[in-house]
Protein backbone atom coordinates (compact mmCIF):
# COMPACT_ATOMS: atom_id res chain seq x y z
CA UNK A 1 0.00 0.00 0.00
CA UNK A 2 2.69 2.43 1.16
CA UNK A 3 5.55 0.89 -1.40
CA UNK A 4 5.48 3.92 -3.84
CA UNK A 5 5.81 6.57 -1.09
CA UNK A 6 8.61 4.76 0.53
CA UNK A 7 9.85 4.18 -2.77
CA UNK A 8 10.12 7.91 -2.81
CA UNK A 9 11.37 8.16 0.16
CA UNK A 10 14.42 6.39 0.19
CA UNK A 11 14.87 8.16 -3.33
CA UNK A 12 14.90 11.69 -1.42
CA UNK A 13 17.12 10.40 1.04
CA UNK A 14 17.78 11.31 4.73
CA UNK A 15 18.94 14.90 4.37
CA UNK A 16 15.40 15.42 2.49
CA UNK A 17 13.59 14.52 5.55
CA UNK A 18 15.46 16.31 8.22
CA UNK A 19 15.07 19.62 5.75
CA UNK A 20 11.18 18.52 5.81
CA UNK A 21 10.84 18.38 9.78
CA UNK A 22 13.29 21.95 9.80
CA UNK A 23 10.62 23.60 7.56
CA UNK A 24 7.53 22.14 9.71
CA UNK A 25 9.54 23.25 12.57
CA UNK A 26 10.47 27.16 11.81
CA UNK A 27 6.53 27.15 10.74
CA UNK A 28 5.36 26.24 14.56
CA UNK A 29 8.51 28.90 15.55
CA UNK A 30 7.18 31.22 13.28
CA UNK A 31 3.37 30.95 14.55
CA UNK A 32 4.64 31.18 17.95
CA UNK A 33 7.10 34.57 17.89
CA UNK A 34 4.18 36.47 15.92
CA UNK A 35 1.57 35.75 18.51
CA UNK A 36 4.60 36.59 20.98
CA UNK A 37 5.23 39.63 19.94
CA UNK A 38 1.67 40.64 19.63
CA UNK A 39 1.66 39.66 23.64
CA UNK A 40 4.55 42.18 24.25
CA UNK A 41 2.69 45.17 21.53
CA UNK A 42 -0.68 44.73 23.11
CA UNK A 43 0.63 44.14 27.18
CA UNK A 44 -1.26 40.83 27.50
CA UNK A 45 -0.55 37.01 28.02
CA UNK A 46 -2.88 36.26 24.37
CA UNK A 47 -3.58 39.08 22.79
CA UNK A 48 -6.13 36.46 20.73
CA UNK A 49 -8.82 34.05 22.55
CA UNK A 50 -11.51 31.86 21.40
CA UNK A 51 -14.73 31.82 23.57
CA UNK A 52 -14.97 29.03 25.90
CA UNK A 53 -18.75 30.05 27.33
CA UNK A 54 -21.58 31.04 26.16
CA UNK A 55 -21.87 34.29 29.05
CA UNK A 56 -21.69 36.80 26.48
CA UNK A 57 -24.53 35.24 24.41
CA UNK A 58 -26.08 36.40 21.94
CA UNK A 59 -22.37 38.72 21.79
CA UNK A 60 -20.08 36.28 21.69
CA UNK A 61 -20.34 32.46 20.97
CA UNK A 62 -18.84 29.59 21.88
CA UNK A 63 -15.77 29.48 19.51
CA UNK A 64 -15.76 32.92 18.16
CA UNK A 65 -12.05 34.46 18.25
CA UNK A 66 -11.17 37.95 19.80
CA UNK A 67 -8.75 39.93 19.69
CA UNK A 68 -7.32 41.66 22.99
CA UNK A 69 -5.56 44.80 24.21
CA UNK A 70 -4.59 45.48 27.63
CA UNK A 71 -3.35 49.24 27.56
CA UNK A 72 -0.89 50.03 30.55
CA UNK A 73 -1.72 52.71 32.77
CA UNK A 74 -5.14 53.44 31.54
CA UNK A 75 -8.47 52.54 33.68
CA UNK A 76 -11.10 50.20 32.64
CA UNK A 77 -14.28 51.96 32.06
CA UNK A 78 -17.62 50.83 32.00
CA UNK A 79 -18.99 48.53 28.78
CA UNK A 80 -15.54 47.60 28.61
CA UNK A 81 -15.76 43.74 27.49
CA UNK A 82 -12.81 42.28 30.12
CA UNK A 83 -11.07 38.46 29.64
CA UNK A 84 -9.55 37.94 33.24
CA UNK A 85 -8.49 34.47 34.64
CA UNK A 86 -9.36 33.80 38.37
CA UNK A 87 -6.31 31.98 40.40
CA UNK A 88 -6.42 28.60 40.47
CA UNK A 89 -8.82 28.39 37.27
CA UNK A 90 -7.76 27.48 33.96
CA UNK A 91 -10.25 28.58 31.87
CA UNK A 92 -10.65 32.69 31.03
CA UNK A 93 -13.76 34.69 31.31
CA UNK A 94 -15.35 36.82 28.95
CA UNK A 95 -17.61 39.46 31.34
CA UNK A 96 -18.71 43.02 30.55
CA UNK A 97 -17.74 45.74 33.31
CA UNK A 98 -20.91 47.09 34.95
CA UNK A 99 -19.37 49.33 37.93
CA UNK A 100 -16.12 50.81 38.23
CA UNK A 101 -14.66 51.90 41.32
CA UNK A 102 -11.24 53.93 41.06
CA UNK A 103 -9.89 53.81 45.00
CA UNK A 104 -8.07 57.18 45.75
CA UNK A 105 -4.84 55.58 47.54
CA UNK A 106 -4.02 57.74 50.66
CA UNK A 107 -0.46 57.63 51.36
CA UNK A 108 0.35 59.32 55.27
CA UNK A 109 -3.05 60.83 55.49
CA UNK A 110 -2.57 62.40 52.37
CA UNK A 111 -5.22 61.83 49.50
CA UNK A 112 -3.24 61.37 46.03
CA UNK A 113 -4.01 63.46 43.16
CA UNK A 114 -5.44 60.63 41.07
CA UNK A 115 -6.64 57.18 40.86
CA UNK A 116 -4.38 54.42 39.80
CA UNK A 117 -5.43 51.79 37.41
CA UNK A 118 -3.99 49.43 39.68
CA UNK A 119 -6.42 50.11 42.50
CA UNK A 120 -9.37 50.12 40.51
CA UNK A 121 -12.22 47.62 41.43
CA UNK A 122 -14.09 45.66 38.69
CA UNK A 123 -18.09 44.31 38.89
CA UNK A 124 -18.43 42.43 35.71
CA UNK A 125 -21.97 41.23 34.86
CA UNK A 126 -22.58 37.59 35.01
CA UNK A 127 -22.02 35.96 38.73
CA UNK A 128 -21.45 38.83 40.10
CA UNK A 129 -17.75 38.58 41.18
CA UNK A 130 -15.86 41.30 42.50
CA UNK A 131 -12.30 42.25 41.24
CA UNK A 132 -9.70 43.61 43.80
CA UNK A 133 -6.95 43.00 41.46
CA UNK A 134 -6.70 44.44 38.14
CA UNK A 135 -3.76 42.05 37.95
CA UNK A 136 -6.04 39.01 36.95
CA UNK A 137 -7.20 41.13 33.60
CA UNK A 138 -5.77 39.79 31.00
CA UNK A 139 -7.23 42.43 28.34
CA UNK A 140 -10.34 43.74 26.69
CA UNK A 141 -11.89 43.07 23.55
CA UNK A 142 -11.28 45.26 20.78
CA UNK A 143 -11.49 43.44 17.64
CA UNK A 144 -13.95 40.93 16.67
CA UNK A 145 -14.49 37.63 14.51
CA UNK A 146 -17.83 36.01 13.95
CA UNK A 147 -16.26 33.63 11.62
CA UNK A 148 -15.09 30.20 13.77
CA UNK A 149 -15.00 28.28 10.18
CA UNK A 150 -12.06 30.77 8.92
CA UNK A 151 -9.98 29.47 12.32
CA UNK A 152 -10.39 25.39 11.42
CA UNK A 153 -10.22 26.26 7.43
CA UNK A 154 -6.81 28.81 8.18
CA UNK A 155 -5.61 26.26 10.61
CA UNK A 156 -6.10 22.87 8.59
CA UNK A 157 -5.28 24.58 5.28
CA UNK A 158 -1.53 25.66 6.99
CA UNK A 159 -1.21 22.42 8.69
CA UNK A 160 -2.05 20.54 5.10
CA UNK A 161 0.28 22.59 2.95
CA UNK A 162 3.29 22.36 5.80
CA UNK A 163 2.82 18.65 5.21
CA UNK A 164 2.52 18.46 1.59
CA UNK A 165 4.76 21.07 0.49
CA UNK A 166 7.55 19.39 -1.51
CA UNK A 167 9.54 22.63 -2.58
CA UNK B 1 4.06 21.53 -11.58
CA UNK B 2 0.48 20.16 -12.67
CA UNK B 3 0.25 17.67 -9.93
CA UNK B 4 -2.93 17.78 -7.53
CA UNK B 5 -0.84 18.72 -4.61
CA UNK B 6 -0.12 21.71 -6.53
CA UNK B 7 -3.48 22.68 -7.64
CA UNK B 8 -4.94 22.07 -4.30
CA UNK B 9 -2.18 24.29 -2.54
CA UNK B 10 -3.03 26.90 -4.99
CA UNK B 11 -6.71 26.86 -4.69
CA UNK B 12 -6.45 27.20 -1.39
CA UNK B 13 -4.01 29.28 -0.76
CA UNK B 14 -6.28 32.11 -3.24
CA UNK B 15 -9.03 31.07 -1.15
CA UNK B 16 -7.98 32.09 2.35
CA UNK B 17 -6.28 35.64 0.86
CA UNK B 18 -9.16 36.46 -0.41
CA UNK B 19 -11.33 35.80 2.75
CA UNK B 20 -8.77 38.08 4.77
CA UNK B 21 -8.88 40.52 2.50
CA UNK B 22 -12.31 40.68 2.39
CA UNK B 23 -12.85 40.82 5.64
CA UNK B 24 -10.56 43.43 6.42
CA UNK B 25 -12.20 45.24 4.03
CA UNK B 26 -15.96 44.74 6.05
CA UNK B 27 -14.00 45.75 8.98
CA UNK B 28 -12.44 48.68 7.56
CA UNK B 29 -15.83 49.61 5.84
CA UNK B 30 -17.32 50.30 9.25
CA UNK B 31 -15.21 53.67 9.51
CA UNK B 32 -17.56 54.78 6.73
CA UNK B 33 -20.64 54.79 8.78
CA UNK B 34 -20.36 57.73 11.03
CA UNK B 35 -23.97 58.30 11.62
CA UNK B 36 -24.84 59.08 15.35
CA UNK B 37 -27.42 58.09 17.56
CA UNK B 38 -30.16 61.03 18.43
CA UNK B 39 -32.40 61.01 22.14
CA UNK B 40 -32.90 61.85 25.59
CA UNK B 41 -32.81 60.67 28.76
CA UNK B 42 -34.22 62.03 31.90
CA UNK B 43 -34.12 60.99 35.34
CA UNK B 44 -37.72 61.30 37.26
CA UNK B 45 -36.70 60.15 40.85
CA UNK B 46 -33.96 59.40 43.14
CA UNK B 47 -34.27 57.71 46.04
CA UNK B 48 -32.50 56.13 48.65
CA UNK B 49 -33.20 53.01 50.85
CA UNK B 50 -31.13 51.66 53.86
CA UNK B 51 -31.41 47.90 53.42
CA UNK B 52 -29.48 44.76 54.57
CA UNK B 53 -26.33 44.13 52.22
CA UNK B 54 -26.56 40.77 50.14
CA UNK B 55 -23.59 38.28 50.97
CA UNK B 56 -23.54 40.17 54.76
CA UNK B 57 -26.86 39.91 56.58
CA UNK B 58 -25.98 41.77 59.61
CA UNK B 59 -24.29 45.18 57.45
CA UNK B 60 -26.32 47.98 56.63
CA UNK B 61 -26.17 48.81 52.72
CA UNK B 62 -27.79 51.91 51.20
CA UNK B 63 -29.54 51.03 47.62
CA UNK B 64 -30.46 54.05 45.40
CA UNK B 65 -33.53 53.78 42.85
CA UNK B 66 -33.78 55.61 39.84
CA UNK B 67 -36.76 55.90 37.76
CA UNK B 68 -36.00 57.32 33.99
CA UNK B 69 -37.47 58.13 30.72
CA UNK B 70 -35.81 57.28 27.24
CA UNK B 71 -36.38 58.15 23.66
CA UNK B 72 -33.57 57.58 21.66
CA UNK B 73 -33.13 56.85 18.24
CA UNK B 74 -30.66 54.22 17.19
CA UNK B 75 -31.24 53.56 14.09
CA UNK B 76 -28.33 55.44 12.68
CA UNK B 77 -26.17 53.30 13.86
CA UNK B 78 -27.12 49.99 12.14
CA UNK B 79 -25.19 49.03 8.91
CA UNK B 80 -24.26 45.67 7.59
CA UNK B 81 -21.40 45.50 9.90
CA UNK B 82 -23.56 45.91 13.03
CA UNK B 83 -24.11 42.71 14.56
CA UNK B 84 -25.98 43.93 18.18
CA UNK B 85 -26.17 47.51 20.38
CA UNK B 86 -25.63 47.09 24.03
CA UNK B 87 -27.36 50.39 24.78
CA UNK B 88 -26.10 51.24 28.71
CA UNK B 89 -27.27 53.48 31.17
CA UNK B 90 -24.55 55.17 33.45
CA UNK B 91 -24.34 56.98 36.84
CA UNK B 92 -20.89 59.12 37.25
CA UNK B 93 -20.32 60.15 40.67
CA UNK B 94 -17.69 60.57 43.36
CA UNK B 95 -18.52 59.75 47.01
CA UNK B 96 -17.36 61.28 50.48
CA UNK B 97 -14.04 58.84 50.32
CA UNK B 98 -13.22 60.61 47.10
CA UNK B 99 -13.37 57.00 44.98
CA UNK B 100 -15.00 58.13 41.26
CA UNK B 101 -17.92 55.24 40.13
CA UNK B 102 -19.01 54.74 37.53
CA UNK B 103 -22.62 52.80 37.50
CA UNK B 104 -24.26 50.76 34.97
CA UNK B 105 -28.04 49.64 36.06
CA UNK B 106 -29.97 49.15 33.04
CA UNK B 107 -29.08 47.95 30.05
CA UNK B 108 -30.62 46.39 26.86
CA UNK B 109 -29.18 44.80 24.00
CA UNK B 110 -30.78 45.81 20.74
CA UNK B 111 -30.66 43.24 17.84
CA UNK B 112 -32.09 44.30 14.94
CA UNK B 113 -32.97 47.67 13.06
CA UNK B 114 -36.49 47.64 13.54
CA UNK B 115 -36.01 47.49 17.67
CA UNK B 116 -33.55 50.98 17.04
CA UNK B 117 -35.85 53.19 18.24
CA UNK B 118 -36.16 52.65 21.96
CA UNK B 119 -38.89 54.32 24.26
CA UNK B 120 -38.64 53.40 27.97
CA UNK B 121 -39.71 54.78 31.19
CA UNK B 122 -38.01 52.33 33.59
CA UNK B 123 -36.46 52.01 36.92
CA UNK B 124 -32.93 50.56 37.70
CA UNK B 125 -32.66 46.88 36.78
CA UNK B 126 -29.15 46.08 38.82
CA UNK B 127 -29.07 47.24 42.16
CA UNK B 128 -27.56 50.63 42.22
CA UNK B 129 -25.09 50.17 45.79
CA UNK B 130 -22.21 52.44 47.24
CA UNK B 131 -18.76 50.64 47.74
CA UNK B 132 -18.82 52.65 51.01
CA UNK B 133 -21.99 51.30 51.80
CA UNK B 134 -23.54 55.14 52.39
CA UNK B 135 -24.01 57.89 49.60
CA UNK B 136 -23.97 60.40 52.15
CA UNK B 137 -22.10 63.67 51.00
CA UNK B 138 -21.37 62.06 47.59
CA UNK B 139 -21.12 64.30 44.87
CA UNK B 140 -24.24 64.95 42.21
CA UNK B 141 -23.99 62.03 39.58
CA UNK B 142 -24.01 62.41 35.65
CA UNK B 143 -26.49 60.10 34.09
CA UNK B 144 -25.77 58.88 30.54
CA UNK B 145 -27.41 56.62 28.27
CA UNK B 146 -24.10 55.38 26.14
CA UNK B 147 -23.76 52.72 24.02
CA UNK B 148 -21.59 49.56 22.41
CA UNK B 149 -21.39 48.86 18.65
CA UNK B 150 -20.70 45.58 17.98
CA UNK B 151 -20.14 44.44 14.73
CA UNK B 152 -19.74 41.07 13.04
CA UNK B 153 -16.06 42.07 12.14
CA UNK B 154 -13.84 44.31 13.78
CA UNK B 155 -13.45 46.73 16.43
CA UNK B 156 -15.93 47.33 19.26
CA UNK B 157 -16.94 51.10 19.13
CA UNK B 158 -18.02 52.91 21.85
CA UNK B 159 -20.00 56.14 22.12
CA UNK B 160 -22.69 58.75 23.97
CA UNK B 161 -26.34 58.68 23.17
CA UNK B 162 -27.79 61.09 25.30
CA UNK B 163 -27.40 62.90 28.73
CA UNK B 164 -29.00 64.07 31.72
CA UNK B 165 -28.01 68.01 31.50
CA UNK B 166 -27.58 68.97 34.92
CA UNK B 167 -25.85 66.32 37.93
CA UNK B 168 -28.91 65.24 39.96
CA UNK B 169 -28.16 64.78 44.30
CA UNK B 170 -28.81 61.72 45.77
CA UNK B 171 -31.03 62.33 48.81
CA UNK B 172 -30.79 61.36 52.21
CA UNK B 173 -31.34 57.48 52.91
CA UNK B 174 -34.58 56.54 54.17
CA UNK B 175 -35.07 53.72 56.42
CA UNK B 176 -38.49 52.49 54.96
CA UNK B 177 -40.98 53.49 51.88
CA UNK B 178 -43.68 55.69 53.16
Amino acid sequence: MFSEELKTFRRLGFRHVLLQILNFASVLASGLMIYKGLGLITNTESPIVVVLSGSMEPAFYRGDILFLVNPQNKRYEVGDITVYKIPGQDIPIVHRVLETHDVVKVVNGVRQAKPLPENQLLLTKGDNNYLDDRKHIVGKVRGYNDFPQLKYALLGGLGLLALVQRE
Amino acid sequence: MHSIYARINNVSATLSTTIMVLLTAIALSSFIFTGGPTGSVEVTSVKVFSGEARRYPHRRQEYAFVNFNITADLTPLFNWNTKQLFVYLEAEYTNAKGVRNEVVFWDRIVRRKEDAVIAVSGKNKYPFREVSAKFKNSTPANYTLKYNLMPFVGMLTYGEAARVTEPIDFPLARERVE
